[in-house]
Formats: structure tokens, sequence, C-alpha cells
């Protein structure tokens, strides 16, 4: 029984903060999901399915501008490639662990249930109660993500324009990006990653966010061992 | 070939690409041994990618028209918003000031 209820309670409840981005964010989905000409079951299997709000994004505005389906579709799995690396990197902490949960922790993996299970992982070191509370973290955020983007198909968009509520969804990026700048190679790694992605915008297919990362990577490594050993 | 059937053609395929790459290395990494290297890289993970998701979104007033200045209200909070993540280590303060630090500066821009 690998299953501990205080853990995946927990991963829920640190989660819950993040919603307040989340809901703004699964509206905006759901209105181009609704504006793209998508029918509520096609948009929901988006947001069931895909479960990426950039992917869904994304997929809705090209359907939309008529892309050809290759180029759509290849568009969103290059956006798809950062989850490479959070699968990389949740891999050490999920290896004891049945394929059954693999598989479930893996299908939930977010930009943010990643951020927050990998620290819970590094900070407590167990397993088991690790992977309950990623997979708090990751219903949570399926379940409310598809009530966000449904109300955001059907009822559009209620919140002003001028209220500029999609700037939450960078903010909530930003609380969880503060707290993995634990040292010096971390920083270099992040202020890197933030350099290319500018440098690098020109790039087809959303190619410069994969890059940046992966230059970040190379940078803190290098940061790292001109420091010495960690 | 129908809309209707191109929507499901999309969410199937990219669907399945997708979760392909979110079990990719959990699955591998169970099965081999993973290479120092790698070990040693992934630390770097959350901090270079939620950067790299971030910044986008904060410099460029319009798609590719770089706002690299205090004239950009989404800088100047971010900015601020960055400033009481590290201070507080909340989310909700840290969306919700931020967002109060939006408008004051779309405010005092207009």
């Amino acid at each position: 029984m690998y299953f501990s209820r205080p853990d995946f309670v927990a991963g829920a409840r640190d989660m819950a903060p993040s919603l307040i981005g989340l809901l703004p964010f699964g509206l905006v989905c759901g209105v181009g999901a609704q504006s793209a000409g998508a029918s509520p079951l096609e948009a929901l299997g988006m947001s069931a399915v895909i479960f990426s709000g950039a992917a869904q994004i994304l997929a809705a505005q090209l359907m939309a501008a008529g892309a050809p389906l290759a180029v759509t579709i290849l568009t969103c799995c290059v956006l798809g490639l950062r989850f490479l690396m959070y699968s990389a990197a949740m891999a050490p902490h999920l290896k004891p662990l049945p394929s059954r949960w693999r598989n479930a922790i893996a299908f939930l993996l977010t930009d943010q249930s990643f951020a927050a299970a990998i620290r819970r992982f590094r900070e407590s070191g167990d397993t088991r109660n690790g992977a309950s509370y990623a997979l708090g973290t990751g219903a949570l955020l399926w379940g409310t993500w598809q009530v966000s983007c449904t109300v955001g198909y059907w009822v559009g968009n209620v919140i002003p324009a001028a209220w500029s509520l999609e700037f939450v969804v960078p903010l909530c990026f930003l609380a969880l990006l503060v707290p993995a700048l634990e040292d010096g190679p971390t920083r270099i790694a992040a202020l890197a990653a933030g350099i290319a992605v500018v440098a690098l915008d020109s790039l087809p297919m959303r190619l410069s966010l994969i890059c940046a990362g992966l230059v970040g990577i190379v940078a803190g490594l290098i940061a790292e061992s001109r420091r010495g050993a960690p | 070939m129908s809309s209707a059937g191109q929507w499901w053609v999309v969410i199937i395929v990219v669907g399945l690409l997708n979760y392909l790459s979110r079990l990719s290395f959990i699955a591998l990494f169970a099965k081999v041994e993973m290479p120092p290297l790698v070990a040693r890289a992934l630390r770097f993970v959350p901090a270079a990618m939620l950067m790299a998701i971030v910044v986008p979104s904060v410099v460029f007033s319009t798609p590719g028209a770089l706002a690299f200045d205090y004239t950009n209200p989404k800088l100047v909070a971010a900015l601020v918003a960055a400033a009481i993540a590290w201070r507080t280590r909340n989310a909700v303060a840290t969306m919700t000031l931020g967002m109060l630090a939006l408008w004051i500066a779309q405010w005092l821009g207009k």
C-alpha cells in the first residue's frame, strides 16, 4: 500500500495558492477553444487529455488560423519537450514505485505540480510520501483545470481585458521560481536561461523555451564545477 | 477531412506525445542507471525552465517587441513580485501584490 492520505492532502493544500493563477489561465484556454470553433466535447478533450494550458492555447490559435495539421501538432509537441526535463528530474524519486504509480504521476505532470513536487522530494527524501504528495498536487490541478476551461468555454471571458488578469499566470510561475534559486549555480542557471529565451525568441515553433532551458542547465553545471564540489 | 475530425487528431496525437514526454525518463531511469552528469544537471531544471517560462511574458510588450525598461508595467510589476516572493516565500502575496503593482504601474503610465 503506497498511498498516504495526509501527504496527498498536503500536496493539494500546498498547490491551492497556485489556483489563483490557474483559474484565469483556464478561462483563457476555454475562450480560445470556443472562439477557434471547437465543440464542447472537443474543448473538454483538449483540457482533459492534453492538460497543458500553453499547448491548448497554441493549438486553438493555430487551428483558428487554419494552419496545416502537421504544423499544429509539431508546434504543440515542441512546447511539450520541457516535460522531458521534468520527467528526468522526477525519475530518481519515482524509481522504487510500482509502474502504475509512475504512469499516473507522469500523466499529471505540469509546470506547477513539478515545481511543487520536486521541492517536496528534495526536502523529505521519502519516496512513498512524496509520490502521494505529487499525486495530490496533480489531482487538484487536473480537476480545477477541467472546471475553469469549461467555464471559459461556456461563459466566455467574464473578466474585463483592461484588468490584465492573464498576468497572474507569469506571477504564479514567479512564485514557484524564486524558491528554486537556492544557491549561486542555480541563480546562474536561471539568469542564463532568461537571457537565452529572449535572444532565441525568433526561433520557430517556440523552440526558444526548450533551448533556453538547456542553456540554463549547462550554465548551472559550468558554474558548479568552477565553484568546486557542491 | 472535416474540421471536427481534425480537432480529435490534434487532441489524441498531441495528448499522446505529451504523455510520452512526461513519462519518458521516469520510465527509462526506472530500468537503467542514470549517468552521473545527467543526475548533476537535473537540479538546475526548475530554475532554468521556470525562468524561461516567466521572462517572455514579462519583457515583451507585444510578441517580438522587447520592452526592457521602466515604462513596461509588466516588468515593473514582475520585479516587485519577485522581491515579495524573495522576502515572504508566499505565493498568494506574490500574485495579489504583483497584480496590484501592475495596475498601479499601468495607471501611472497613462
